[in-house]
């Protein structure tokens, strides 16, 4: 059973269709990005998977369990929404202590996330109104992981890092996956997202585009491409044809071999004398495909 | 249930609104007891206990209350609340207790103040000083108030959602709305429940309250009067929590 399931949920904001008919899922033990355009309705589907916002049809929930229906929410999923919540005039840690007494977690967690994060010391002890746009993200990421949970759920969480903080964000995202967990981690920063995630979900207008692996998503599932290109077409063309390497021919001139490596082309072309103007790898970027997704309703 | 009410009375330690407001309750109060002690002249037991009487902190737990519960909205820590505890009902049935303990706090801080500023007052103009019991009693009746107004407050917040509108809102019912009903409609002016039952509960003299003694219904009858109005804003809070999306 998926960690995070949702399923078929729609939400309406007046005549606003937010989220329509929307159904992905969520592995243990993987990082998966939630992609999509600013009002693509991603915060609006993490807030209905975490009971906030009530779903016009529809279900979601983790394990086959509403959020608020789980025994111990907040020790089986962590999450950090895009609008960070604190009162201005309490401090850092007097605000984890808040939640840990709502969630009923042991005390002691406070000081261990707050070391986790980085905020121990004297910042933990300021009030959140003195705190950077960073702080505040890494103060919402200790609150999350207050309760040690199975799931975490993310919504924009590299907002306000700097440079190390987004390597961090990364790493840590990386090792909770790791550790069994299931991290879904919703982002505008696709490089960023390119570099940290296994899966993906895209959505636009509320609605599926893609959802799997990466390299599903990217197109690369089934090998590397290669663009190649010769002054002898012909030539070319018999040499990757006696060497089994299907190729498309480009409006440019060149070839795309799909499934197959430049040192494969190469090689067949060389076998066969052909001299080549052109051999590179072609790599399909998460932007590329993010815009391919999206195109359609933006 | 018990972990929500120790939060709740954790949020209201880690700020520094419950101080500052029970800090005004108390000083202005004692400002008025030392006022009533300092012109009294004719120090008779009902004069007394109207110095003693000058107790504010009702009217700043009503508005501690609806800070609260408002401030969930206005600083989004809401969001934060629910996640951490989804159940909405409890969540604010945990805040109205920790607001009527609210109350009882600040009464006795207050309470405490009005005594040390009072008799120091008559005792150096050398006036008699009110009976023990006496001032039991008046301190018990406003604990009772402030406690149900703190109770009431979370509810009057958790309906009305904008943090200005409802403490103006709440003034201006306390000031023209209720004292203009009870003087036109004393029937129905004797159950409104920010000046006129408060008045009734803590059996506060028309000299100082501003209400007919006719007006003003039984302590008992009073206090259940206030409760029934907290159950009813209670329910109304808990209705719209529960219909309102966190968004």
């Amino acid at each position: 059973m998926p960690a995070i399931d949702v399923d078929s949920i729609s939400k309406r904001f007046g005549a606003v269709h937010a989220v329509s008919d929307l159904s992905f899922s969520v592995a243990a033990g993987r990082v998966t990005g939630f992609l999509g355009p600013n009002g693509a309705g991603k915060s609006t589907t993490l807030r209905m998977l975490l009971g906030l916002v009530h779903p016009d049809g529809g279900r979601a929930g983790f394990d086959g369990t509403a959020y608020g229906a789980l025994a111990h929410p907040s020790a089986h999923v962590g999450a950090v929404l895009e609008e960070a919540s604190f009162h201005p005039g309490r401090s850092g840690r007097n605000h984890l202590r808040v939640l840990a007494e709502t969630g009923r977690h042991p005390a002691s967690r406070v000081d261990e996330v707050l070391a986790l994060v980085d905020l121990d010391g004297g910042a933990a002890g300021r009030r959140v109104k003195g705190y950077s746009l960073g702080m505040r993200q890494r103060l919402a990421i200790a609150a999350a992981l207050l309760g040690d949970p199975e799931v975490l759920i993310l919504d924009e969480p590299a907002n306000g890092l700097d440079p190390p903080g987004i390597r961090w964000m990364r790493d840590l995202l990386r090792a909770q996956a790791a550790q069994g967990r299931a991290v879904l981690v919703s982002s505008h920063v696709l490089s960023e997202v390119a570099a940290s995630v296994d899966d993906v979900v895209v959505i636009a207008a509320g609605r599926l585009r893609a959802s799997g692996p990466l390299e599903t998503v990217l197109g690369t599932a089934d090998g590397p491409t290669t663009r190649v290109r010769a002054a002898d077409r012909d030539a070319l063309l018999a040499a990757l044809s006696s060497a089994g390497i299907a190729v498309d021919p480009e409006p440019s001139g060149s070839f795309l071999a799909r499934g197959t490596a430049p040192e494969a082309v190469g090689l067949a072309a060389a076998g066969h004398g052909v001299a080549l103007t052109e051999l590179v790898a072609v790599a399909r970027s998460l932007e590329d495909a993010f815009f391919e997704l999206t195109q359609a309703t933006t | 249930m018990s972990a929500l009410l120790r939060a709740e009375l954790l949020k209201l330690r880690t700020t520094r609104t419950f101080l500052v407001l029970a800090g005004l309750a108390a000083g202005l109060s004692m400002i008025l007891a030392g006022l009533g002690a300092g012109f009294e002249d004719d120090p008779t037991p009902a004069r007394l206990a109207e110095i003693f009487n000058s107790n504010l902190s009702s009217i700043f737990v009503l508005i501690l209350a609806i800070v609260g519960i408002t401030g969930e909205w206005r600083h989004r820590t809401i969001t934060s609340s629910l996640l951490a505890g989804p159940d909405r009902t409890r969540f604010l049935a945990s805040k109205t207790l920790a607001y009527a303990a609210a109350g009882l706090v600040m009464a006795v801080v207050v309470s405490a103040g009005i005594t040390v500023v009072g008799f120091a007052v008559l005792v150096i103009r050398d006036l008699p000083t009110p009976q023990l019991g006496d001032l039991l009693e008046i301190y018990a009746r406003n604990a009772c108030v402030t406690m149900l107004l703190g109770a009431l407050g979370v509810g009057i917040g958790a309906v009305i959602r904008n943090q200005a509108f409802a403490i103006v809102a709440i003034f201006v019912a306390a000031f023209v709305v209720e004292p203009a009903i009870a003087a036109l409609l004393p029937d129905a002016g004797r159950f409104a429940p920010l000046t006129v039952l408060p008045s009734a509960l803590t059996d506060t003299p028309e000299s100082q309250s501003g209400f007919d003694d006719e007006v003003l219904i039984a302590p008992g009858l009073a206090a259940l009067a206030m409760l029934a109005w907290i159950g009813v804003w209670f329910a109304a809070g808990a209705a719209l929590l529960h219909t309102r999306d966190v968004d």
